[in-house]
């Protein structure tokens, strides 16, 4: 957007806060939020929670401060998708269908489906290693799960499933009152947060790009813009979809700050070797005592629900979208059997997947890690040219600046990603 | 049947898009980009070919009757800089790439919102005339080449053959915005469509959609299927209309349904639209407004027939007659004196029965049920279920009839709570 028209539109924002009242602007913005909310937080799923605990306890506070450059990353690109729902109406993969055509969007489609079915995947790992903490089978926990969420969706509503999944962001707190629990020393990490350090060592590097691959993910982008349109957000309550990603996007990074710090002052000082979220959240019981264990597997078991609910759906979404199939919480199964088919199907897989014996879950979610950093390129790339195309976004294309700042920033991705695949497959 | 010298074959437009044209000469002009069709027939014809010329990189246009052959190649006679223009469209025209391929239309005939996967042609003594528009999985999978192996994994994985599903052109309604500007409402195909049907298809459209295709209704059709969509949705489309159109469609409303909608936009836009309105019934609508949507004053609606105790049933026959058309209820006829105070009821079916000349007097039953403004709606509710009424009218303290609850006015504030 154009300098000046931005500022045309805080300075209205403005007058309108002080023409409704406090309280009736807040009042809107609750009514209005949900999409950019729900989206950031399931954004620290099983595969998050992981990579971030890794982090914290591989490398101490030293990755902490990439969380900065990171939340400004997730706001321009989600408030690019975020505007592009609000003006158009429509959803990121009918965007991308109509403006690049069958072939095109087809084979995103299919790429699109098997990340997202290796991320509902580790969402479903996510869940059986947190409840295998408090001792139950994840024979038993796996398939009751799936059963919770597949019902939640297809018995359910928009308002209720949105609903239930609000109040499921708010058990995130659990990860922030770990970190109190522990008594960290805010000095020294209040110091590691605001100095950017590097390292020049592979191990490191591949951290660092784990991180940000985790925080950025391609159904995202898909997920935010469907929601936005599905709220039926209007040009002019842009202003509250904007808050509403920026809200998010620094509510996530907060969360996944206070996972790397409580690793970081327990686990990586005391020189402990971890693999997965699990093995955080048991090293903590010797360090933190056994609350803090029971906050952090709680914590991944929400997060991995929360999860394995979104994913699936958002995936059906965006294909029927792409597709022009009915897709809708709001229809029965009869009405919309590709959007429900292909939901229970991707849920019916990630559950079978983790319940087959042996399975190489490590590689698996590698694999989907590395499509996801594979993917993620050429959305980005179709997004701002959709996002600069006046036939779609009318006065709402970007302005140079944020041109300027969405390129580097999807530059700098893109090299990301790149990486991340080149060091995975190495 | 007739042999025709010429002959007539199907082309999907997947096959003609990015097809090379050379011209008799053997000289090459470029590649298809997109076709022109001229609506307003039945089966609208192919007038023009958008091209990218070689070396270019904007498209120009030619007409499409310098065609003389569409084999692998388009050839053309020689093309004179007199046949190639700017690559603009004018009224009645339409592109059929760019505002059909890959777009969603509606099915009138299914009532659906689909998405075009192709394009279905037929090519008839060189006149190009787009038949279908196909919406099916082997359209998509023609447009990825992949076709011919779809074809044989379905035939000898599952025996089954796969074939093209496709909606004549009579019944699709395009919805490309730009389209809707130039195409104008006399070749606007959803006012076939069953005002409920035509209100789901609004909901699922996007924002901006809804309120193109709304405009583009009549005054008619847009009161209808208004009636039938999600009040969240009402209020919106309303909000975008200027106030004079706005009156005008709900005019056409019924007022109890008019009543509920302008109660629930804001106060400003309400009163601007009632200002517009015909006196009458703006006056029936205020009336209405003035009581909880939730009550029996809220339901009602103002539409319904009364009369003195002293009318014959011809004289009753005759008016319900001559307003059958604007009325809510015809099934009860209220027999009411000068002050409006409610004396009994006769049916429709009473009134057919009846001696034409017997006064309603005679003929009406003066044990009335009714309901007082302020009745809860679960209290009407339990009123219906027990006499089994098809409307049910409403009283103030004086007992003067101030409307009716006809049974489908309840239904809508009863029919969400029964469960989904």
């Amino acid at each position: 957007m154009p300098e000046n028209r931005s500022e045309t539109n805080t300075s209205m924002g403005a007058e309108k806060v002080s023409r409704k009242g406090f309280w009736k602007t807040l009042g809107i913005f609750f009514a209005l939020i949900g999409p950019g909310i729900i989206t950031s937080n399931v954004d620290n799923d099983a595969g998050g929670i992981t990579t971030y605990s890794l982090a914290g306890s591989e490398f101490g506070l030293t990755l902490l401060w990439t969380l900065i450059p990171i939340t400004l990353a997730l706001i321009i690109i989600q408030e690019m998708c975020a505007r592009m729902g609000v003006v158009s109406g429509k959803g990121l993969s009918d965007l991308i269908r109509e403006r690049f055509g069958a072939k095109a969007t087809f084979y995103l489609m299919i790429a699109l489906f098997f990340t997202n079915l290796g991320n509902t995947i580790s969402e479903f790992a996510g869940v059986a290693a947190s409840l295998e903490i408090f001792g139950v089978s994840k024979y038993l926990s796996v398939p009751v799960s799936a059963f919770f969420v597949w019902w939640l969706v297809v018995k359910g509503s928009y308002k209720s499933v949105e609903k239930a999944f609000l109040v499921a962001c708010l058990f995130y707190i659990s990860y922030i009152i770990s970190g109190f629990l522990v008594k960290p020393d805010w000095v020294q990490i209040k110091s590691e947060f605001l100095t950017p350090t590097l390292h020049f060592d592979p191990r490191f590097l591949t951290m660092a790009v784990g991180v940000v691959g985790t925080t950025i993910a391609p159904w995202m982008q898909f997920y935010l813009q469907s929601s936005v349109v599905d709220k039926g957000l209007k040009a002019e309550d842009y202003q509250y979809a904007r808050m509403d990603v920026i809200f998010g996007s620094i509510i996530v990074n907060v969360v996944a700050f206070f996972i790397i710090m409580l690793c970081a002052v327990t686990i990586f000082q005391s020189g402990i070797k971890i693999e997965t979220a699990k093995d955080a959240a048991l090293a903590l019981a010797p360090l933190a005592g056994k609350y803090c264990t029971w906050l952090f597997a709680f914590g991944l078991l929400n997060a991995s629900l929360f999860a394995a609910s979104i994913l699936p759906l958002s995936t059906a979404y965006t294909i029927c979208e792409a597709f022009g199939w009915e897709s809708s919480v709001n229809r029965k199964f009869g009405e919309a059997p590709q959007f429900y088919g292909l939901y229970s199907l991707m849920i019916f897989l990630g559950m079978g997947i983790i319940l087959f014996p042996d399975i190489p879950l490590i590689s698996i979610m590698f694999y989907s890690q590395v499509i996801n950093g594979a993917l993620l390129p050429f959305i980005l790339i179709f997004m701002l040219i959709l996002v600069n195309d006046r036939r779609i976004m009318g006065n709402y294309v970007n302005g140079w600046i944020l041109n300027l700042i969405s390129f580097l920033t999807i530059i700098v991705l893109i090299f990301l990603s790149g990486a991340m695949v080149y060091t995975s497959l190495r | 049947m007739v042999v025709n010298s010429s002959p007539q074959v199907f082309l999907f437009l997947s096959q003609i898009l990015g097809k090379k044209i050379i011209d008799l000469t053997g000289r090459r002009w470029g590649r298809v980009s997109d076709l022109v069709v001229t609506t307003g027939d039945l089966y609208p014809s192919v007038t023009g070919v958008l091209f990218i010329p070689t070396g270019r990189k904007t498209p120009s246009r030619f007409p499409w009757h310098r065609i003389t052959e569409v084999g692998d190649r388009l050839v053309v006679h020689p093309l004179a800089p007199e046949d190639q223009a700017e690559a603009t469209i004018v009224e009645g025209e339409l592109l059929l790439k760019d505002s059909l391929l890959d777009k969603q239309i509606v099915d009138t005939h299914g009532a659906k919102i689909l998405r075009v996967n192709d394009l279905h042609l037929l090519n008839v003594n060189h006149h190009l005339r787009l038949v279908h528009v196909d919406v099916g999985l082997r359209g998509l999978m023609r447009r990825l080449g992949l076709q011919r192996a779809m074809d044989k994994f379905f035939q000898w994985f599952l025996d089954y053959h796969l074939s093209d599903h496709l909606i004549p052109w009579r019944f699709v309604q395009p919805l490309s915005s730009s389209d809707f500007l130039r195409l104008k409402i006399t070749q606007n195909r959803l006012a076939q469509l069953h005002p409920a049907d035509l209100a789901d298809i609004i909901e699922e459209l996007d924002v901006n959609k809804r309120s193109e295709v709304f405009q583009s209704l009549d005054v008619e059709t847009a009161a209808e299927a208004l009636e039938e969509t999600d009040p969240k949705i009402q209020v919106r489309l309303i909000e975008n209309l200027n106030p004079a159109r706005a009156s005008d469609i709900i005019e056409e409303m019924s007022p109890s349904e008019a009543a509920d909608l302008l109660g629930d936009l804001p106060k400003e836009k309400a009163e601007g639209i009632l200002k517009e309105m015909e006196k009458e019934m703006a006056e029936d609508v205020k009336e209405l407004l003035i009581h909880p949507e939730e009550k029996a004053g809220g339901l009602m609606t103002s539409s319904f027939p009364t009369l003195p105790p002293q009318a014959t049933v011809k004289e009753s026959l005759e008016l319900l007659r001559q307003q059958a058309e604007n009325l809510d209820l015809i099934y009860y006829l209220y027999v009411a004196d000068e002050e409006g105070h409610l004396l009994g009821v006769t049916s429709l079916r009473g009134l057919l029965a009846a001696n034409p000349q017997a006064s309603l007097s005679e003929l009406m039953d003066s044990r009335v049920i009714s309901v007082g403004l302020e009745e809860e709606k679960e209290e009407i509710a339990t009123r219906f279920a027990k006499y089994a009424f098809k409307a049910i009218p409403v009283v103030d303290e004086a007992n003067r009839i101030k409307g009716v609850i006809t049974f489908k006015n309840l239904l809508e504030v009863v029919a969400p709570q029964l469960g989904k």
